[in-house]
């Protein structure tokens, strides 16, 4: 598991006049992001409390502690939001965040590197698992299940997978 | 508007066929097809099938709850990478 910092979302601009801010969620539930306690922006030199009051276009209206005007609110445009990854609820068995499974090493069950996972993907028919190989032109789309990824080592960071024959 | 009733489902024959071949092979194979407006029967169920999106093949595992639906639907052809944030992946 990693120690690292998660984005969970971005200000997006001022909303309105009075100091609030247009905030653009990136999570799961989008009013999820105000439950992880103070954000910080990349670098960890700012804290925001953020304090959410209504949905508007394109995102959620926040108030954030110290900000009281337009021109402050605008000042942050464009800072992403930054939560610690250790603030986030520990999962049961077989269920993963995607930003710890993002970046694993993915080997066959011959112990053979077939490349780095990318990105995680939802279609509705399960999740799969985005697997990048310099060498193939393709990448490679696993099906996340116990059959196909038999093993999910996150202290090694390494992922077993038994491809399933015609997989490409 | 709706089709009729008495047509039956749609399916191209040829995924009939490689279902009916991979079901009696009892093996764990993605069973390549190219038919994104075949209709998923009830006898799919359990298998996988790698549904073509005009660039590759998308694993698809069939469960009870897609009967009825046309593969395409789960076979997106644009892909869109969001950010990882708080979101999760189950292993089944």
């Amino acid at each position: 598991m990693t120690n690292d910092r998660i984005c969970v979302g971005s200000i997006a601009g001022a909303f309105g006049v009075q100091g609030e801010v247009r905030l653009k969620s990136f999570c799961a539930e989008p009013e999820a992001i105000a439950a992880y306690g103070p954000l910080y922006t990349a670098d960890g030199s700012r804290s925001f409390d953020v304090k959410l009051t209504r949905p508007v276009a394109g995102g959620l209206g926040a108030r954030i502690a110290g900000v009281a005007t337009k021109d402050q609110a605008d000042a942050l445009r464009g800072t992403d939001l930054y939560v610690d990854r250790a603030r986030l609820p520990s999962l049961p068995d077989d269920e993963f965040y995607h930003s710890d499974l993002i970046g694993l090493e993915v080997y066959d069950t011959g112990g053979v590197l077939l490349g780095a996972l990318r990105a995680v993907h939802n279609h509705g028919a399960g999740d799969l698992l985005e697997v990048y190989a310099p060498t193939r032109k393709q990448p490679l789309l696993i099906p996340f299940t116990k059959a196909a990824v038999p093993t999910v080592d996150l202290a090694a960071r390494r992922i077993v997978a038994d491809l399933p024959e015609g997989l490409e | 508007m709706s089709r009729s009733i008495w047509k039956g489902p749609f399916v191209d024959g040829y995924v009939l066929k490689k279902a009916e071949k991979s079901r009696e092979s009892g093996k764990s194979e993605v069973i390549k097809i190219w038919s994104r407006r075949s209709t998923i029967l009830p006898q799919f169920v359990g298998l996988t099938f790698g549904v073509y999106n005009g660039h590759k093949h998308i694993p698809v595992a069939i469960t009870e709850e897609m009967i009825g639906q046309k593969f395409g639907e789960y076979s997106p052809t644009r892909t869109y990478y969001g950010h990882a944030a708080d979101k999760k992946a189950k292993r089944k």
